[in-house]
């Protein structure tokens, strides 16, 4: 069907209040797995141990899987506890209208990200960094530093800061939000310190 | 941050979400800023197996892009009884679901590191060795780590673990499929049955100056005693 205008952030909230009741514990125990299993039954899916693969036949399968799952079950909001769902022109109009490169940072420390492929010669881009880790205070420059000095790390991914002025970030306090303002710009900083101020984080 | 930084928004576990995420999209679509959607779906979690995941993965992905409006989706299977995204199953989920993607679409997909072991150890590099491996031969855009010990120890990962994550991808980059498989497979022999008994390995603090941010003699050592398992695995520096 066609869609009356592209899927955004306030359709969903608007689906999201009125959609299937559904609990949680029903979605997670019996939607999920029961859906997931007659799909991969359905379209024969099997890997057969590769790790990547070289049988496009069964890759187009799983995309079609895949796409059937997210347009059968749609996506739960935890919050309503209702269903929201998806026509199958609405997520076609996602696919085909994706952002086909982009600009992480500035100036000549910027990397354009931008399509690879199965086999492609050019190597992906590095977001180096502790990803999540949790990092001390006292340690969280340096170790985002080793990161930026490495030539092979392109932008950088952050570590958790466990305490802030000496404190733990504790969430909807005011130090949730100064450490999050802090790990920005000690990255920045160390990025900086590193000779590459303009790289993304 | 400004608009050309990664702005994160997470997916919760499995094809769920809350309000709060879809407020926070708003904000960032209001700045024009780069989104980076991410979610890591969990092998023997909901979904069960390694194909289940897979689809549950591709689902994932897309939805990145119909709700978000991601600029990128961060991916990240990971395993439900060792916390890793390194392990034989959760390498096949991500390199099924981004052969997939970049196949019949046009995303743009990263993928996170979570290796068992800890920096300064073989173990740790060459399990950020298997997945660098991966994902550069699946079509993967941006590699993210790398969160070594799991990413649940303070201050235990370092630039050592990324730099080799990017050095095996330089190297893979380009390779025939069938012998990063073989290859890949090597790797993995290497430490999967380590995983209950992974070396957690040295802060941060332990394996470099802190000073001058140089890894000490002992880290570049094991450093290159990861690169010479691999190259007798056949990959090609």
């Amino acid at each position: 069907m066609t869609y009356s205008r592209s899927m955004d952030c306030y359709e969903f909230y608007d689906r999201a209040k009125k959609g299937e009741k559904m609990t949680q514990d029903d979605w997670d125990l019996m939607t999920i797995p029961m859906k997931s299993m007659e799909l991969k039954q359905k379209y024969g899916i099997d890997f057969k141990n590769q790790f990547v693969p070289t049988d496009k036949d069964m890759m187009g399968n799983l995309f079609k899987a895949g796409f059937e799952m997210l347009l059968e079950c749609g996506i739960y909001c935890t919050d309503t506890k209702r269903i929201v769902k998806y026509t199958e022109d609405e997520i076609w109009n996602a696919i085909n209208n994706v952002q086909k490169k982009f600009v992480l940072g500035t100036g000549r420390d910027s990397v354009t990200v931008k399509k690879r492929k199965v086999g492609s010669k050019r190597k992906p881009i590095v977001q180096g960094g502790p990803t999540g880790s949790p990092i001390s205070e006292e340690m969280f420059m340096p170790v985002h530093m080793s990161y930026a000095l490495e030539k092979e790390v392109d932008t950088i991914v952050n570590g958790v800061m466990m305490t802030v002025r000496g404190k733990p970030p504790i969430p909807k306090s005011p130090y949730e939000i100064l450490a999050a303002k802090t790990e920005t710009r000690l990255i920045k900083q160390a990025a900086a310190m590193a000779g590459r101020p303009g790289m993304g984080i | 941050m400004i608009s050309s930084d990664s702005h994160e928004v997470s997916q919760l576990n499995e094809l769920k979400i809350d309000l709060d995420a879809i407020s926070v999209i708003a904000h960032y679509n209001g700045n024009s800023d780069i989104i980076m959607d991410e979610q890591m779906p969990i092998f023997g979690g909901y979904a069960g197996g390694v194909e289940e995941t897979a689809i549950v993965d591709i689902a994932t992905h897309i939805n990145a892009f119909v709700m978000s409006n991601a600029s990128w989706h961060l991916d990240g299977p990971v395993h439900i009884r060792w916390g890793s995204t390194n392990t034989r199953e959760t390498l096949m989920i991500a390199g099924w679901t981004c052969a997939t993607i970049s196949e019949f679409t046009d995303m743009l997909s990263g993928n996170q590191y979570y290796p068992c072991a800890g920096p300064c150890t073989e173990m740790c590099l060459l399990e950020a060795s298997a997945q660098s491996m991966t994902d550069t031969a699946s079509g993967r855009e941006i590699l993210s780590g790398v969160a070594a010990a799991k990413g649940v120890v303070q201050d235990k990962t370092t630039g050592m673990e990324a730099r080799m994550m990017g050095e095996v991808a330089r190297a893979t980059a380009g390779m025939d499929i069938g012998e990063v498989n073989k290859i890949i497979d090597g790797v993995v022999k290497l430490y999967e049955n380590d995983y209950a008994k992974a070396p957690q390995g040295k802060t941060f603090q332990e394996c470099y100056d802190v000073k001058t941010i140089t890894p000490t003699d002992e880290y570049v050592s094991v450093y290159d005693g990861a690169r010479k398992k691999l190259e007798e695995l056949g990959l090609v520096f």
